[in-house]
């Protein structure tokens, strides 16, 4: 197949998947720019190795495949050039390592607590809250609960010992929960 | 004495690290005693127990279950349009 062939398929995949592509990636990285380059870049990867692609799956389960790469990729990257900056303890315990007062844990309504599971707009605090994380910390969240990974593999990808990985979900945890007890409970 | 009271007694900053940590990987036994001696009987870390398990399951749902035919589609024909003109 020649190289004007190959391209005309692609633009026709563009003008059929983009916005598919795009509101999922958008999902998984709550960024419209990330989320468009990422998509951008998918098909231009897509031309650079569409004779690879031999129609053995549906277009759609190709394009799906790089643009998942290329979502890892950028979560590592962006773990790594935020690593340094770890958040200290200090905004949430104090010098006896007592919870600080405005950030004590309280028990939620417990009746609440059963169906916040399944409440879309708890579901939509709670990913607003993940979107102020700190770059390292949103990076590895989403690479856990996105793809059903277990920890060795997640600190595999992102180069990283074990030790890091649940202090850095541990200090993205006490972010998320003082946060949607902001914004659900109002305290 | 003191020796003792000190591994017994846990401050709130490592019980709370316990927490999350026992979520991802194992356990020491030493660990694990000392997160069951200090949780119950503190309550600030048995709700922020409860809270991070919550958190956990509601992400899990949330963002395990996106897959790319169960959203509804944003257009964004301004994208489209810059990818076709680089092809």
């Amino acid at each position: 197949m020649d190289t004007t062939d190959s391209n005309s398929t692609i633009k026709c995949w563009v003008d059929l998947y983009s916005d598919q592509l795009f509101t999922w990636a958008f999902y998984k990285t709550s960024d419209k720019e990330t989320a468009e380059d990422l998509v951008q870049e998918t098909f231009l990867a897509a031309v650079h190795s569409f004779q690879k692609f031999e129609g053995k799956s549906e277009p759609k389960t190709w394009l799906l495949a790089i643009l998942r790469n290329k979502i890892a990729d950028h979560f590592r990257k962006s773990y790594r050039n935020n690593e340094s900056k770890t958040v200290s303890f200090s905004q949430f315990f104090d010098s006896n390592e007592d919870w600080l007062s405005k950030q004590k844990p309280q028990q939620w309504n417990e009746e609440d607590e059963q169906h916040l599971l399944e409440n879309l707009d708890f579901q939509k605090t709670l990913t607003s809250c993940l979107g102020k994380l700190p770059q390292n910390m949103k990076a590895t969240v989403l690479l856990k609960y996105m793809e059903d990974k277990d920890s060795t593999q997640i600190c595999q990808e992102l180069e990283i010992a074990a030790i890091n990985y649940w202090q850095i979900l541990h200090r993205a945890k006490l972010h998320l929960r003082k946060c949607s007890e902001l914004n659900w409970y109002k305290r | 004495m003191k020796k003792i009271m000190n591994f017994l007694m846990q401050s709130c900053q490592k019980a709370a690290g316990l927490i999350d940590k026992k979520m991802e990987i194992k356990l020491a036994w030493k660990e694990n005693v000392q997160l069951h001696l200090h949780t119950p009987m503190c309550n600030a870390c048995s709700a922020y127990e409860k809270q991070s398990k919550l958190i956990d399951e509601t992400l899990q749902r949330y963002l395990h279950n996106i897959s790319i035919d169960s959203k509804s589609i944003v257009e964004n024909r301004a994208l489209k349009n810059r990818i076709t003109s680089k092809l």
